[in-house]
């Protein structure tokens, strides 16, 4: 099985990105021959068609993708992971999002939906998130997040060499997504 | 005399002076615009929402489909189907300019790039054009041919992104066939004029295939934007953000072999140009026959301005004293048009006509309270107002939203004191009319319009002809995008004949050392344009590090908010034009269409927020990388 290790995020913006972090610290490790270790931090149109360029009897199976994910419900540095349940959400919100990946929006709801939705992304997709804290221009974690960055290597790395790892993951979902309204009144 | 409001005049030499006898001539109540369209009073608005059931506000929050975060508020009267009042509410800020602050300027490159997730090369080109012209670096002739091609790469990326993945859909079947079932109708049984280009026999077929996600045009903007990108990345390394670009040219390897890669990707633009204005023609003349009232959608006064970009390499010698010179020899004229009439293409002009206003955004002013100005004049000697960028200080101050008072994050740029627009159609415009490009084979300025002879591919070697329009509106502005695919492409093959000619000369340097000065006070701009227009930056140095760094980009002009004498912005002006024409007279049924397509035919590019802590307490805590819009 051909699997990518992938992180999410932007540059110097503290724990937002640790998805870069982890991706650069794993890439130091010698990794067995069916698994690649890779920057997805760009462009979801990009990435699906960096997808496309794999030949057909060589394409990832499984993606293990780890970023920051705000979801606000627990505590700085809490570590979740788990298999995407592959739910896809309107073409309404889909088309919104290609619109921001166009534009320039780096984000792991991006690059999951819109490369599933365009039939590229590996069928087995691993999301390791990483609730963060601080939100700002810098390179420095904050404590929780900084913490926890040695656990993470080491749980990203299972996931991507570790089958029996990723089956005992249970099915989750992204974060959720705001729909734009028009208001009239 | 070019300067209708500002006290500027010239001698006879061409120099400016400030008219005698006027004792603050930059005030605000000195120099006032003339008569235009300005706002209803709040109070007027309140009374007319009060009074009338008909009339309601209608809000746009986010606007979609474009880049980055803006926000719209409109009070329409749905009877009389009309727009009473527009505000453009950018609602992120940026906050580059302060980041800047106390840095090496060479950071700037790489910085300011990310002021944008699109066009981050046109702001790391910005950057090195101004400490250029601080530091007194002038690029090689290689090194200019390059940076030319790489940055019209970029805009054949940034162009069908635009027409067909952003504004496109506006024109879809998908959305014409339920907002106006009658035009859709039409559209099936009008043959497009242009079917031997383009492949589509009725403009039905042409709509179905601007669907977003399915359509066939959306899908082939998707792999174009890949094409671009390819070839962007041979000189320029990394897309969107450049690790090529540098004061004094480009650090690329240009040598045959990426040469000809480039040439691959490059020859695939020749029939998609052709293809996409032939489209957008025959899109326009189909709305504008189905109904005129499509040719107020978006209307406003041909008032534009652009700094022009491309350089010549004989004439681009980054010193401001020579800018004038050097920028009418670039291959996109600069120019300010002001009432259609293009009244400027000289560089200083449009810098010192250049000013910046903060009263209905969320900063404090920084001018007209006793303040001492930095720079009473530009480095040749020429007037400069307290509002100018160089003079400007940025003061961020969150707020509450309030319509009379602040209610966004862009500043308002103003040109004469008027309210200008930036697009790459006012590149063509001012081109097409000034008669100053240089020489090419490819292209013809004759004062009226611009003659495009595109090479063959697929197709056979076509000539487009860009004609300046009648009408200044949505549609002209699309179809002007869609021409500037054209105008890119063969500007880009015109780089790319002459870099090959300097390659088989042996000529291979593409950049000239330089270092930064760690003494005295320097002054930069550079002089640029982004995807959509216009775009400067204004750096002082002080003892090697920023002391001051402003941008303004295409969309702090588009998206300005209304200014202090009352004049709307840009998007604003063009909604408040604008007729509600979609078939349904309940206004809880209305997409608001004709209004969004209104502000997307401006390619709205607007945010990036970079977490800044100001003395009035923490901005913003959202993120994303696009943003060609705000205030700094």
């Amino acid at each position: 099985m051909r699997v990518i290790v992938g992180g999410v995020g932007y540059p110097d913006l503290c724990d937002y990105s640790i998805g870069i972090e982890v991706q650069e610290r794993l890439s130091l490790r010698d990794a067995p021959p069916n698994v690649v270790v890779e920057d997805l931090s760009y462009n979801p149109i990009a990435i699906k068609q960096r997808f496309d360029d794999e030949p057909p009897e060589a394409q990832f199976e499984r993606v293990v993708i780890v970023s920051a994910v705000k979801r606000g419900d627990r505590p700085a540095g809490t570590v979740a992971s788990y298999r995407w349940d592959g739910v896809l959400p309107s073409e309404t919100e889909i088309q919104r999002m290609v619109t921001d990946a166009v534009t320039g929006i780096i984000a792991v709801e991006n690059t999951i939906v819109i490369t599933r939705y365009f039939a590229a992304l590996p069928n087995e997709v691993v999301v390791v998130e990483v609730e963060p804290e601080t939100h700002e221009f810098g390179a420095a974690f904050s404590s929780p997040v900084a913490a926890a960055f040695d656990d993470i290597c080491d749980l990203v790395w299972s996931l991507a060499t570790d089958d029996n790892a990723v089956a005992r993951l249970p099915v989750g979902s992204l974060a959720s997504v705001t729909v734009p309204t028009l208001w009239v009144g | 005399m070019c300067f209708k409001n500002l006290p500027v005049e010239f001698d006879s030499s061409g120099k400016p002076f400030l008219r005698d006898g006027i004792r603050d001539p930059y005030a605000t109540a000195t120099a006032t615009p003339p008569e235009g369209p300005r706002q209803l009073t709040s109070e007027r608005i309140e009374e007319l929402l009060r009074k009338n059931g008909h009339i309601k506000s209608m809000d746009f929050d986010p606007v979609t489909r474009v880049a980055g975060a803006l926000a719209f508020h409109t009070v329409a009267d749905f009877e009389n189907r009309k727009v009473l009042e527009a505000r453009s509410v950018a609602t992120l800020f940026r906050g580059y300019e302060v980041i800047m602050v106390g840095r090496d300027p060479r950071d700037a490159i790489y910085i300011t790039s990310r002021a944008c997730g699109v066009c981050g090369g046109v702001h790391s080109t910005c950057s090195a054009l101004a400490i250029e012209m601080a530091i007194g670096c002038k690029p090689p002739p290689l090194g200019i041919l390059i940076r030319n091609l790489a940055l019209s790469l970029e805009f054949l990326y940034d162009h069908p992104l635009h027409l067909h993945l952003l504004a496109g859909p506006d024109y879809s079947q998908a959305i014409v066939e339920p907002t106006n079932p009658s035009l859709y109708e039409r559209a099936k049984n009008t043959e497009a004029r242009h079917t031997a280009i383009h492949g589509f026999r009725t403009i039905a077929d042409l709509m179905t295939d601007l669907n977003p996600l399915t359509g066939k045009l959306y899908l082939e903007a998707l792999h174009m934007t890949r094409v671009a990108r390819e070839a962007y990345v041979l000189i320029c390394g990394k897309y969107p953000h450049p690790q090529t670009i540098v004061p004094g040219g480009m650090s690329s390897t240009i040598n045959l072999t990426v040469m000809n890669e480039m040439f691959v990707r490059l020859s695939q633009f020749f029939d998609y140009s052709k293809k996409l204005a032939l489209i957008w023609d025959d899109i326009t003349e189909f709305f504008y026959e189905a109904n005129p009232e499509y040719k107020k959608v978006g209307a406003r006064r041909a008032n534009m301005i652009d700094t022009g970009i491309f350089d010549h390499p004989d004439s681009y010698d980054a010193t401001y004293e020579n800018c004038n010179e050097w920028g009418n020899r670039r291959w996109a004229t600069p120019g300010a048009i002001v009432d259609g009439k293009l009244v400027t293409t000289d560089l200083k002009t449009i810098n010192i006509g250049l000013e910046e206003f903060v009263e209905h955004s969320y900063y404090e002013e920084w001018a007209g309270n006793g303040e001492t100005q930095h720079f009473p004049t530009d480095p040749s000697g020429n007037p400069l107002s307290p509002y100018h960028p160089w003079n400007k200080v940025t003061r961020p101050r969150p707020q509450g939203q309030n319509w009379k008072e602040k209610y966004t994050w862009d500043t308002t740029p103003r040109w004469d004191r008027q309210g200008m627009e930036a697009g790459c159609y006012a590149r063509l415009w001012n081109t097409a009319v000034a008669q100053k490009m240089p020489e090419s084979p490819f292209m013809e300025s004759t004062g009226h319009s611009l003659k495009m002879r595109v090479p063959a591919g697929a197709l056979p070697e076509t000539e487009l002809e860009w004609h300046v329009p009648e009408v200044w509106n949505a549609f002209e502005r699309n179809r002007g995008r869609a021409y500037c695919m054209a105008f890119t492409t063969l500007i880009a093959f015109n780089q790319w004949l002459a870099a090959m000619e300097r390659l088989k000369d042996g000529d291979t340097k593409t950049s000239t050392k330089f270092e930064i000065p760690k003494r005295g006070t320097q002054q930069g701009v550079g002089f640029w344009g982004a995807g959509r227009g216009y775009l400067t930056h204004h750096l002082t140095l002080d003892r090697g590090a920023v002391a001051n760094y402003q941008i303004v980009t295409p969309s702090t002009w588009n998206a300005s908010p209304t200014d202090r004498w009352g004049q709307p912005g840009p998007y604003e002006e063009a909604v408040m034009n604008t007729p509600l024409l979609e078939e349904t007279s309940d206004p809880t049924k209305f997409r608001g269409l004709d209004v969004l397509r209104a502000i997307r035919s401006f390619d709205p590019c607007m945010p990036c927020t970079t977490h800044i802590q100001s003395e009035g307490g923490l901005i913003t805590r959202e993120v994303n990388t696009c943003a060609c819009g705000l205030d700094d």
